[in-house]
């Protein structure tokens, strides 16, 4: 090939470039995605092999799921009757102070709900959005300061801190459970504590099943708030912020004016998948709260596991909508703010404790008292984990551990060995954040600018999140493991560690786009029209123009894209089957006998490896942030 | 190589390799390896039974036991032979009366695995006539069972001589259940309580207990390792051989004290089966018959914290065992007739009774 052939080669794939990424991005999707998804999805639309809307319409009329929304679709046409029923209704309306509210675990004070209103049936559906809105509600609140003070603060450890805010996130929930009851339990960790001070021992999980299990949902995803929001805040540019001052502005005001309105999209973000992922919650529910509380997804596991797909997956169909629409109607308003960041000068960081009178002004006292609660919910229930992995009824122990080493030691090829299940997630891990990263980044690319169609290919490109992990997990088994019959005897097969990391990709790549989407689309096109102007391809555009503008929300991403890939339990567990490609979470699952001391202390190993691996992939990635 | 063709060779690489998974079926071989597919604790924790049987058995035999852990259990089974996908095990060990009747619910009667023909085990006749699975189609031979009782704290509450005073001012937001849905040791306490109250009473006696405060979490694990042991509660539905846990880690045993109210326990007896089209059906038999043996049924008990199946004159257990696990005077279990068409409707009323409300 001549130099010039190999030029005009070079440029026509870098023409191509990013519709090639795309069509790659698609073909994992297909396979790994829609396929499995569809297979299930299917059985909610089909009786026999012919459409019908009989399991969705079964769903709809039944109170138990949708509560007094059953009888207008029963009889949509009876018009009449729901007016006077409405009607009915509002007469019994009364404004008054202090009533209790006809959903279960209202003793949460919830100031504008106290009216009285005469009993209105919610159903499961409705509880389980009230409990993910509560739990959005709060992940929000404990996240907000966290990243307020990451991203304005400097203070030892800091980027250490950074890093492991998103430690919770790959915890599997039945350790979340038993962490939880170790540190909030009669005899756990905080009352031990405050007895030492003579309090207690205070009932804290007794007295409000429905708020421990928001403030465990919020262990979860008050780490997600925070790392999203960081993220944007280090991408404000600090001469907007200059400026601003500069004019005229008070701290306060350029706060406001510059800074706020460019965290927004962020904070909507990490609410907005917080929701999404509260509302198909699944074990920490029943773990800590207790079949009163249980939500839509628990009954989407009990119809699979009775193998009765067409109501799982009539359920599964329209908790996707849900939530898909939820994040449609949230990309139509961020697609709508088109901010004009140019660079990203990142803010300056100050000092958090310069001296001791600063120490002590309000701010910082407040600060403190934060990373009191802080430390509470969030170390607390790990702390207590690892205590828990070193005791037993006489006091220490180290024979968990023990455990786990004669286990890889002694072990026999068909047992679960510790250090293979910590292999095989380091390198998923490390696998994951390869193919995820660029597919979320060609995500983003493709729908950033894309305005409407945009916003709709955008919302489609969140149904990892949005789908069923049960039901996601079945279509992998009948679709992929058992495979699918082609004629001639064969079968279309997918599974074992190629497999396990697209599965993973997939689950990873929409946190890479809920990432780099907002901070992309704030970049001004300008920017990118000049340099096509100048010649440069789209792909080139983003390269070298883009990417380097909206680092902080790659690097986010792709921690995150690890965490899910450590965190991943059931879709690995399906396509690991029998073989030797299971992880850590897996191992844990797969120790859990009558005595929960060995699944703990591997729980406790995970947490490590886990913690070592994010401090590395930060420091690594803050390389590339500037 | 930039870094968009390493983005654009990667997803090629990737469909590429994706697209190379055609297999075609082959059916199982006569090999003198015997595949028995089963649960994770029979392998996987600590002084699991699964080894020892697998490595005795080897010694004695010119056979190999190729343990496998389905991921979704005996579901993975049915589902297969749903889709017409080839079943690579040969032994489940580890059927419980459930299993069969959702087999016969899905696969229509006597599916999936093959009757067995009892006459070629000599020790099949030292099973325990009481842990009778009641399968008319003879698909199943428990190898052991397990008893669920009340654990419960003396310090606390006192011992429960009935299901009725569970619903009394003295066990007020004492009790905590597992979910029935789900979760094996729950679903025995409610088929307990449907034996004692009936298909038409138990859901009143449960409402008194939702009234008396009872919790309902999600598996054993949560309530028994988390909430009871963490002190939230004072009673919690577990297995009647709790004690010799406690014993051997030190536990205070006035917290491990073991209750039959009204002088029950729910069996679960625990079986194994044979597939339908399963090849080395010879090994499966010798296998079977070892599992009945003596030496073996003290073994299993030992290890999986079970008792054998077999009478008391046919095996020789360790003292301590004897000493801390205990038998109700009066094991209750619910057959497969009574299951079949019933318990699907049973558990998703019950569990409406709390959810959604």
């Amino acid at each position: 090939m001549s130099a010039p052939d190999r030029h005009r080669l070079r440029s026509r794939l870098e023409q191509r470039a990013l519709s090639l990424s795309a069509l790659a991005t698609a073909a994992i999707l297909a396979v790994m995605l829609y396929l499995p998804v569809g297979v299930v999805f299917v059985e909610a639309v089909l009786e026999a092999g012919r459409p019908t809307l009989a399991h969705v319409r079964a769903v709809l009329t039944d109170p138990f799921y949708v509560g007094a929304l059953a009888d207008i679709v029963a009889e949509p046409l009876a018009i009449r009757t729901h007016l006077e029923s409405l009607a009915g209704w509002l007469g019994a309306v009364s404004v008054s102070v202090a009533v209790v509210r006809p959903i279960p675990g209202l003793d949460l004070p919830v100031p504008w709900l106290a009216l009285e209103t005469p009993g209105v049936r919610w159903g499961l559906f409705g509880f389980t959005a009230y409990q993910a809105a509560l739990s959005t509600v709060a992940s929000v609140a404990l996240g907000l300061p966290a990243a307020y003070i990451l991203a304005t603060y400097e203070f030892q450890g800091r980027q250490t801190l950074r890093s492991l805010t998103i430690l919770p996130f790959v915890l599997p929930g039945i350790m979340v459970a038993v962490g939880f009851y170790a540190m909030f339990g009669r005899a756990g960790t905080l009352n031990g504590l405050l007895g030492v001070v003579g309090l207690g021992p205070y009932p804290f999980i007794e007295w409000n099943p429905l708020a421990i299990v928001i403030v465990a949902h919020a262990f979860y995803n008050a780490p997600l708030v925070a790392r999203v929001t960081v993220a944007a805040w280090e991408s404000v540019d600090r001469r907007a912020v200059e400026t601003a001052r500069s004019l005229g502005a008070g701290p306060r005001r350029a706060f406001r004016d510059v800074v706020v309105p460019q965290l927004v999209p962020a904070i909507l973000t990490g609410a907005l998948l917080t929701f999404i992922f509260t509302f198909m919650t699944f074990p920490i529910v029943l773990a800590l709260g207790g079949l009163q509380l249980a939500t839509v997804e628990v009954w989407i596991y009990d119809r699979v596991r009775q193998l009765a797909y067409s109501e799982a997956a009539a359920l599964a169909v329209l908790e996707t909508l849900l939530s898909l629409g939820l994040t449609y109607a949230y990309l139509r308003y961020e697609s709508a703010q088109s901010g004009l960041a140019r660079s990203a000068a990142a803010p300056a960081r100050r000092p958090l404790f310069p001296d001791l009178r600063t120490a002590l002004s309000p701010r910082r006292l407040a600060i403190v008292g934060y990373g009191l609660i802080a430390l509470v919910v969030f170390v607390g229930p790990l702390a207590s984990l690892v205590i828990g992995s070193l005791t037993d009824g006489s006091g220490f122990t180290l024979r968990h551990y023990a455990f786990l080493i004669e286990r890889q030691l002694e072990g026999a090829s068909y047992q679960t060995l510790p250090w293979v299940a910590i292999r095989n997630s380091v390198l998923f891990g490390i696998a994951t954040l390869v193919v995820a990263v660029p597919m979320g980044v060609v995500v983003s690319a493709v729908t950033a600018r894309a305005g409407r169609a945009g916003a709709v290919v955008d919302a489609l490109a969140m149904l990892p999140l949005a789908v069923s992990g049960v039901v996601f997990g079945i279509g992998l088994l009948q679709g992929l493991v058992f495979g699918i019959p082609l004629p001639g005897g064969w079968r279309f097969q997918v599974t074992g560690a190629v497999a396990i990391v697209a599965a993973h990709a997939v689950a990873a790549y929409p946190f890479v786009t809920r990432n780099v989407s907002p901070l992309l689309s704030n970049l001004d096109p300008a920017m990118v029209e000049s340099a096509r102007a100048l010649g440069a391809s789209r792909a080139r555009a983003l390269r070298d123009i883009e990417l380097p503008l909206v680092a902080s929300g790659i690097v986010a991403g792709a921690a995150f894209a690890f965490a899910i890939s450590i965190g991943e339990f059931s879709s690995t567990v399906i396509l690991a089957g029998g073989g030797d490609t299971y992880t850590m979470p897996v191992a844990v699952e797969r120790y859990l006998g009558r005595r929960s001391g060995p699944a703990i202390a591997m729980g406790t190993v995970l947490l490590v490896v886990t913690a070592a691996s994010f401090v590395v992939v930060d420091r690594v990635g803050g390389r590339f942030e500037r | 190589m930039d870094r968009r063709t390493v983005i654009s060779a990667l997803g090629g690489g990737m469909a590429a390799s994706v697209a190379g998974c055609l297999t075609r079926e082959e059916g199982g071989s006569d090999d003198g390896v015997l595949r028995v597919a089963t649960y994770d604790s029979m392998v996987n924790t600590e002084n699991s039974a699964g080894p020892w049987l697998k490595e005795t058995f080897e010694a004695d035999h010119d056979a190999e036991i190729e343990w496998t852990v389905p991921d979704q259990g005996l579901n993975q089974y049915i589902s297969r032979e749903q889709e017409n996908a080839d079943i690579d095990v040969d032994v489940y060990f580890g059927l419980n009366v459930d299993d069969l009747v959702r087999i016969d619910d899905e696969l229509g009667e006597g599916g999936l695995l093959q009757e067995l023909e009892i006459d070629r085990l000599d020790n099949a006749e030292r099973v325990r006539d009481d842990l009778e699975m009641g399968d008319p189609h003879g698909r199943v031979l428990p190898y052991d069972t397990g008893y669920i009782s009340l654990v419960y704290d003396e310090r606390r509450v006192d011992e429960p001589e009935t299901l009725e005073e569970l619903t009394g001012p003295g066990y007020e937001d004492a009790l905590l259940a597992q979910n029935a849905q789900g979760s094996d040791p729950g679903r025995a306490f409610l088929l307990w309580t449907i034996d004692a109250y009936g298909e038409d009473g138990y859901l009143d006696y449960w409402r008194d207990l939702e009234d008396n405060g009872v919790r309902v979490l999600d598996d054993w694990t949560e309530s028994y390792s988390g909430a009871y042991m963490e002190g939230e509660r004072s009673m919690v539905v577990s297995y009647s051989t709790d004690q010799v846990y406690a014993n051997e880690y030190d536990y205070e045993m006035s917290r491990h004290q073991v209750a039959f109210p009204n002088g029950q326990g729910y069996a679960n007896p625990e079986g194994m089966g044979l597939f339908a089209d399963a090849s080395d059906v010879d090994i499966a038999y010798d296998f079977f018959e070892f599992v009945l043996s003596s030496d073996a049924q003290a073994e299993l008990a030992q290890r999986n914290v079970q008792f054998p199946a077999v009478g008391d004159e046919h095996v020789d257990l360790d003292e301590l065992f004897a000493q801390y696990a205990h038998v109700p005077p009066e094991p209750v279990t619910l057959g497969y007739d009574r299951l079949q068409g019933n318990v699907d409707e049973w558990v998703d009323d019950w569990a409406r009774e709390f959810a959604g409300q």
